[in-house]
C-alpha cells in the first residue's frame, strides 16, 4: 500500500483528476488523522458543546426539558443585569483590578529580567532565578493560605512584629481598603519570576555588538538600556501587552475568590465570582449565563481588535 | 573585548542590583522558611508568636497527626492518583495531536489549527460547562478530575514547534523503510522529545496537583476530594469559626476538635504542616527541569 502510494507521489501526472489526487493524499495521512481524532471528540465535547450551551442565555433554562426544548425568552436576562446596579459595581470591581494589575504588574517581570540580566556570575543568576520561579509553582489555595497566616490578627508574623514596636494589631485580609493593595502585590510576588523569562530569552537575542559600539560612541549605562535594550525588547512587549489587554475582564478568578471574605465584598466581587455565585449556587443558570456570555464576547472583540490595531501600528500580532 | 575595569559608579550599580535582587528571593523564599519552621513546632507554644526562623519547641507531632489523618491520607491519594493519570495521558494525548498538527503536508490542516485555536479565543462559560458535566454524568465523580484536563491548546503548541525541529529526514527514512505512522511517532519522534515531554508533564502535572476549583465545585463527596481542594475548606472552615466564634458540625471541624484535645497539635499547626506536605513534590522536581522549561516557555510563546 505504501509503495503504491509513493509512485502516485512521484509520478503526479499520472493521474489525470485532481479530487483523486487529492483524496489519495488525505487517505496517505489516515493514521495521522486517527492520532488527531481523540483531540478532535474531546475539543468537540468539552470545548464546542458548552459554546452551543450559551443558548441558555436566552432561555428560561429547565432541566427536565433540555437545552434545546427549554422556552425562549429572549434577551430577558441581558435586560435584567443591565438594569442591576450590582452588576454595575462587579464590572467596575473588574475593571478596577484588572486595570491597577496592568499598571503595577505589567512592568515588574521586564525589571526583574534587566536586574538579573545584570549579574554577571552564571551560577548566581540561574539560582535566582530557580527562586524567582517557585511561586510560579505553588497553587494559590497555598499563597492565600501564607498570606493569612503571615498577615494575621492572631499571631501572625507582621501583627507579631507590630506588637513588639507598641503597634495594634490589624486585620489586614478583612479591609476593604488594603484589598487591592493585597491582590495587586501577591500577584506580582506570584508572577513576576516567571513573567521574566520570555524578557530573558528576547534579551539574550540581542547583538552584543550593538553595546560594543555603543560603548565606542561612549554610551552609558542609561542610554544603552534606553537606545538599545528597550527598542530590541518592544516586540516581546507588544505581544505581551496584547495578551494583557484582552484579558482584562480576567482579573483572576483563583485569586480574588480565595482572598475574598464577606467584610471586602463590596471591592472583591468581580464577573467571574459573581457568575459562580449567581450560577453555580443559586441557580440562576440563564442569568449566570449570560454574564458570562457578555464577558466571553467582550473579551473576544477585544483581542481581535487589539491584534488587529497592534498589527497596523507596529507589525507585531499573535496570528 | 578585553577585561575593562569597572567604574565606581558600575560597581555601585552591581551591588545594589545584587541587593535588591537577594531581597526579593528572600521575599519568594521566607513563607516557605516560616510555615517549616511553625509546622516543626508545638502548637500551643506557636500561639505565643515570635517563631521566625527555626521552631522554638521542635516537634514531629504535627507531621505525624498530618500522616494519621484519614481524611488527609484520603485526600492525599486522590490527588496523587489524579495527578499521575492526568499527566501520563495528558502527555501522550497531547503529543499525538502535536505530531499531527506538526505534519507537512496535511491536508486541511490551516482549518484544524484554527479548529483548536478558536477554543482559547471564546468559550462556552462556567454554566455551559457545569450542564455539560451534568449531562455526561460525571459530576462527583472520579471522571471529572480527570477527563476535562485531557488536553491544553498551549501545551500542544510548545510540543509542536519542538517537534517542527526535528528533523524532517529521520522520520522521512523510516517511514520509507517501511514503518508505521504509530512506530515512527513512538521509536523516532517520542525518544528525541524528551526535554519538551519532560516539560509538559510538569506544566500539566503542577496544574492538576494545585487544582482546588474541580473538587470545591464539581465534587461534593467527600472521598473523592483533592488535597488543594481539602486545604481550601480547612482554611475557609477555619477563617468563618474566627470570624463567628461558632463552631458549626462539619467533618473537617469535628476532626480538628479531636485534634485539639491532643496534646501539642493546633489546628492552625496542622494547616502549616499540610500547606508543606502539599507543597513539598512540587520544590522537588522544579528546579530540576527548570532548563528545559525555560526553553519550552520560549519556542512555544515566541515562534507562533
Amino acid at each position: 500500500m505504501i509503495a503504491k502510494e509513493a509512485r502516485v507521489e512521484v509520478m503526479p501526472d499520472v493521474l489525470p483528476l485532481k479530487k483523486n489526487k487529492t483524496w489519495a493524499k488525505v487517505w496517505s495521512f489516515r493514521a495521522i488523522y486517527l492520532f488527531m481524532l481523540p483531540a478532535f471528540i474531546w475539543y468537540v465535547v468539552f470545548c464546542y458543546y458548552p459554546m452551543y450551551g450559551i443558548l441558555i442565555a436566552f432561555k428560561d433554562f429547565k432541566y427536565n426539558l433540555g437545552i434545546l426544548h427549554s422556552p425562549w425568552e429572549g434577551l430577558r436576562f441581558f435586560k435584567q443585569f443591565l438594569s442591576d446596579s450590582s452588576f454595575y459595581s462587579v464590572l467596575y470591581n473588574t475593571l478596577s483590578i484588572s486595570f491597577l494589575k496592568l499598571l503595577l504588574g505589567f512592568p515588574a517581570p521586564l525589571i526583574l529580567a534587566l536586574m538579573l540580566n545584570g549579574v554577571m556570575h552564571n551560577k548566581l543568576k540561574r539560582i535566582f532565578q530557580t527562586i524567582s520561579y517557585l511561586p510560579h509553582f505553588v497553587s494559590w489555595v497555598v499563597v492565600v493560605t501564607l498570606m493569612q497566616k503571615i498577615l494575621s490578627p492572631n499571631v501572625g508574623l507582621v501583627n507579631d512584629i507590630r506588637d513588639h514596636m507598641g503597634l495594634k494589631p490589624i486585620f489586614f485580609m478583612g479591609m476593604p481598603s488594603l484589598f487591592y493593595p493585597l491582590v495587586v502585590i501577591s500577584d506580582i510576588w506570584k508572577g513576576v519570576g516567571w513573567g521574566s523569562i520570555i524578557y530573558l530569552a528576547a534579551l539574550t537575542n540581542i547583538d552584543p555588538h550593538l553595546y560594543e559600539a555603543a560603548e565606542m560612541d561612549g554610551a552609558g549605562r542609561w542610554s544603552k538600556l534606553f537606545k538599545i535594550t528597550l527598542p530590541c525588547l518592544t516586540p516581546t512587549i507588544g505581544i505581551l501587552l496584547i495578551f494583557s489587554l484582552s484579558g482584562v475582564l480576567n482579573a483572576g478568578f483563583d485569586q480574588i475568590w480565595l482572598m475574598q471574605t464577606p467584610a471586602t465584598l463590596s471591592v472583591s466581587e468581580i464577573l467571574d465570582t459573581y457568575v459562580l455565585k449567581t450560577g453555580i449556587q443559586q441557580g440562576q443558570f440563564a442569568y449566570s449565563t449570560a454574564i458570562g456570555l457578555f464577558k466571553s464576547v467582550i473579551s473576544l472583540i477585544l483581542i481581535v481588535a487589539v491584534n488587529k490595531v497592534s498589527k497596523k501600528v507596529s507589525d507585531v500580532s499573535l496570528w | 573585548m578585553g577585561v575593562r575595569k569597572l567604574s565606581a559608579a558600575d560597581r555601585m550599580y552591581t551591588s545594589v542590583n545584587y541587593l535588591l535582587l537577594l531581597i526579593f528571593c528572600l521575599t519568594a523564599l521566607y513563607p516557605f522558611i516560616y510555615f517549616l519552621a511553625l509546622s516543626f513546632n508545638d502548637g500551643y507554644d506557636a500561639m505565643k508568636g515570635g517563631i521566625y526562623f527555626f521552631p522554638r519547641v521542635s516537634t514531629l507531632e504535627n507531621y505525624s497527626k498530618a500522616f494519621h489523618n484519614p481524611h488527609i491520607l484520603k485526600s492525599f491519594w486522590i490527588s496523587i492518583s489524579r495527578t499521575v493519570v492526568v499527566t501520563v495521558g495528558s502527555t501522550l494525548l497531547t503529543a499525538l495531536l502535536a505530531y499531527g498538527l506538526s505534519r507537512k503536508g496535511l491536508p486541511g490542516r490551516k482549518y484544524i489549527v484554527f479548529f483548536f485555536f478558536f477554543t482559547t479565543l471564546f468559550s462556552g462559560g462556567l454554566i455551559p460547562t457545569f450542564i455539560l458535566y451534568r449531562e455526561l454524568h460525571i459530576l462527583n465523580t472520579y471522571w471529572v478530575l480527570v477527563l476535562p484536563s485531557l488536553y491544553s491548546f498551549f501545551n500542544a503548541i510548545i510540543m509542536k514547534t519542538f517537534f517542527d525541529g526535528i528533523p524532517l529526514g529521520l522520520s522521512e527514512s523510516a517511514r520509507i523503510d517501511g514503518a508505521s505512522e504509530l512506530s515512527v511517532f513512538w521509536r523516532i519522534i517520542l525518544p528525541l522529545s524528551m526535554p519538551v515531554m519532560a516539560t509538559i508533564a510538569l506544566f500539566v502535572g503542577v496544574g492538576v496537583w494545585n487544582d482546588w476549583f474541580t473538587g470545591q465545585f464539581f465534587i461534593q463527596n467527600e472521598n473523592l476530594q483533592p488535597a488543594a481542594t481539602f486545604l481550601n475548606k480547612m482554611i475557609s472552615e477555619a477563617s468563618f469559626q474566627s470570624m463567628t466564634g461558632s463552631s458549626s458540625g462539619s467533618a473537617i471541624q469535628n476532626m480538628n476538635q479531636n485534634q485539639m484535645t491532643l496534646r501539642g497539635v493546633t489546628p492552625e499547626a496542622l494547616r502549616m504542616t499540610f500547606v508543606i506536605i502539599i507543597t513539598a513534590p512540587i520544590i522537588c522536581v522544579y528546579p530540576f527541569l527548570q532548563k528545559y522549561f525555560v526553553k519550552g516557555v520560549l519556542v512555544g510563546s515566541l515562534k507562533e
